[in-house]
């Protein structure tokens, strides 16, 4: 092709696509809508897995470990286990706990890992004495749980092990990627099937120009541009909408949770900030992706002349 | 210029053939007229040349070129060679005349100082220069189809095609068309011309290409529409 007055095209490209969209506004609001509920499905699921992710990153979750005395445990038997606890070189730290002032201390210490390990409404928990303890290393845990059991007399009624938390917290995020992969396949198809539809509708109104186009010898990928270009503006709209509700949306979220002192977990959180610069490029990929695919479905069959 | 060489070409299996065995050459310069009755297989055979359909079998040259050897990106460049005048090949109403015929241009990619020097020459030769900034619904019928002239030989096509170009105007109006078409195939334009204008065909006393039933039934230069036909 001989030199290009790219600019001005490109700008025409961008005028045509607008005009289009406007004229079926209609089936393009549909198909925007369409689009950005998938990208709202795969942003839930996005940042409740980063959230996971940063709660279960957090080592410190894995190496805490509370044990709990039995309510008529004798001073002795504290004094013991608290020796066997220091004794080991495992057991990094080592903190006594009385439920009384528990409440107050996760107030305070925010990045405390007994927030994981503990029950955070007082009247619920049944044992209100304890220990929490901190293993040095992960691939000491075993050992430590074992010396912990060894030690634990009478004294003891119950030990609650910080990664079986981890544990049903990553099952739960597995069920929730499963149930978001089907979610985020169907309207995938849906969205895919209604800028399939919509781009149909354009060429429809188009098709003289496209005939004209035809036979003047503009090139199929001449003629394909417009069309593409408008599938990806659809899929950019959808995907900035989609985009602002969910950082909206996680705000409010991220908003309601610091409101709430009792439940401290904000501080483990993937930040507002954090997630969307993780996600924003891929969403506008998907979006203009899922459009531009469409229309090229869409202009196939119109070319095959 | 243009060979036509045992062409047959059946749209679905079974059917009757649209064109049969058809051989025919056009030299370059020529000015054809192809006549025939509706049904025939006159829209085939252009259909042929530009590629928008394939042959069942023979062969279509153009410029000693076997036209089926082009892959389906070639064909462009391949159109780009022939300009159409479509009967029902309308121009877009929302761009002026100039824009319209522009348009060609830009569409295979001409630069604007090109454009802005050739459409104005264009229109000048099919007699439209004063109304180049005029809208299609501004226009009578026979100033529309010049301007459709215009934007196809705007990009120097070899052969121009006419499928009914006078289907739609008045004898008068269709007259100045056919001298038009005249001028440009005295520049060297190989014109091929499908016409139900019997007397059209007779006064210009150029060659004439019956076809019937898909195939060609009479080939006469300086020849008559009624040939063959009473
Ligand atoms: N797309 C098509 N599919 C099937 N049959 C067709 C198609 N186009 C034309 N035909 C048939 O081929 C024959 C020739 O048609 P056509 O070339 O359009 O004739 P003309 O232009 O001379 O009127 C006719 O019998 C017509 O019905
Ligand atoms: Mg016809």
């Amino acid at each position: 092709m001989a030199s290009f007055n790219k600019g001005s095209t490109l700008r025409s490209i961008l005028r045509e696509a607008l005009q289009s969209i406007s004229r079926n506004r209609l089936m393009s609001v549909i198909s925007v809508l369409s689009i950005t509920a998938a990208l709202m499905i795969l942003g839930i699921f996005v940042v409740f897995t980063l959230n996971i992710q940063s709660l279960t990153a957090n080592v410190e979750s894995r190496l805490g470990m509370q044990i709990f005395l039995s309510e008529d445990y004798t001073e002795l038997e504290k004094t013991n286990l608290e020796k066997a606890l220091m004794d080991n070189p495992n057991i990094v730290e080592v903190t006594f706990e009385d439920v009384l002032d528990a409440k107050e201390k996760f107030s305070d210490e925010l990045e405390n890992y007994a927030i994981l390990t503990t029950d955070l409404t007082g009247e619920k928990n049944p044992l209100p004495v304890s220990f929490i303890i901190k293993v040095d290393k992960p691939e000491n845990l075993e050992e430590v749980k074992a010396y912990v059991e060894s030690h634990s007399g009478n004294g003891v009624e119950y030990i609650r092990y910080g990664d079986n938390y981890v544990d049903s917290l990553l099952r739960f995020n597995y069920f929730v990627n499963i149930l978001s992969i089907l979610v985020l396949t169907v309207l995938t198809i849906i969205s895919f099937v209604l800028i399939y539809n919509t781009i149909k509708l354009t060429i429809y109104a188009r098709r003289k120009e496209i005939g004209i186009m035809k036979y003047v010898g503009a090139t199929d990928r001449y003629i394909r541009t417009p069309f593409v270009f408008e599938g990806m503006v659809l899929g950019l709209i959808a995907a900035i909408s989609a985009l602002l509700l969910l950082r909206l949306g996680y705000y409010y979220f991220f908003g309601m949770i610091k409101g709430n002192v009792v439940i401290p977990i904000q501080s483990l959180l993937a930040s507002p900030e954090s997630v969307f610069k993780q996600i924003i490029v891929f969403f506008i990929i998907y979006g203009m992706a899922l459009g531009a695919i469409g229309s090229r479905f869409a202009m196939k069959k119109f070319l095959d002349v | 210029m243009i060979e036509f060489i045992d062409v047959t070409k059946t749209y679905e299996k079974n059917a009757k053939h649209a064109l049969q065995h058809v051989t025919l050459g056009i030299d370059k310069g020529e000015f054809v007229f192809l006549v025939g009755r509706s049904g025939a297989g006159k829209s085939t055979f252009i259909k042929l040349l530009l590629r928008e359909i394939d042959v069942t079998s023979g062969t279509v040259k153009i410029n000693g070129y076997d036209i089926s050897r082009l892959t389906k990106k070639e064909i462009p460049y391949l159109r780009r060679k022939i300009g159409v005048v479509f009967q029902d090949f309308r121009l877009l109403e929302n761009k002026s005349v100039y824009e319209n015929v522009a348009y060609a241009m830009e569409i295979i990619g001409r630069p604007q100082s090109k454009i802005k020097k050739k459409v104005p020459n264009a229109l000048e030769m099919v007699g439209l220069a004063h109304r180049m900034n005029h809208y299609p619904s501004e226009l009578s019928g026979g100033e529309q189809q010049r301007v459709v002239i215009a934007r196809a030989i705007i990009n120097n096509p070899q052969i121009l095609i006419c499928d009914e170009p006078t289907g739609n105007l008045d004898p008068d109006t269709s007259e100045d068309i056919m001298n038009l078409l005249t001028r440009i195939n005295n520049f060297g334009t190989t014109m091929v011309v499908v016409t139900h204008n019997q007397s059209m065909v007779d006064r210009m006393e150029k060659r004439v290409v019956t076809l019937e039933q898909g195939v060609v039934i009479s080939d006469e230069s300086k020849g008559r529409y009624d040939h063959g036909f009473f």
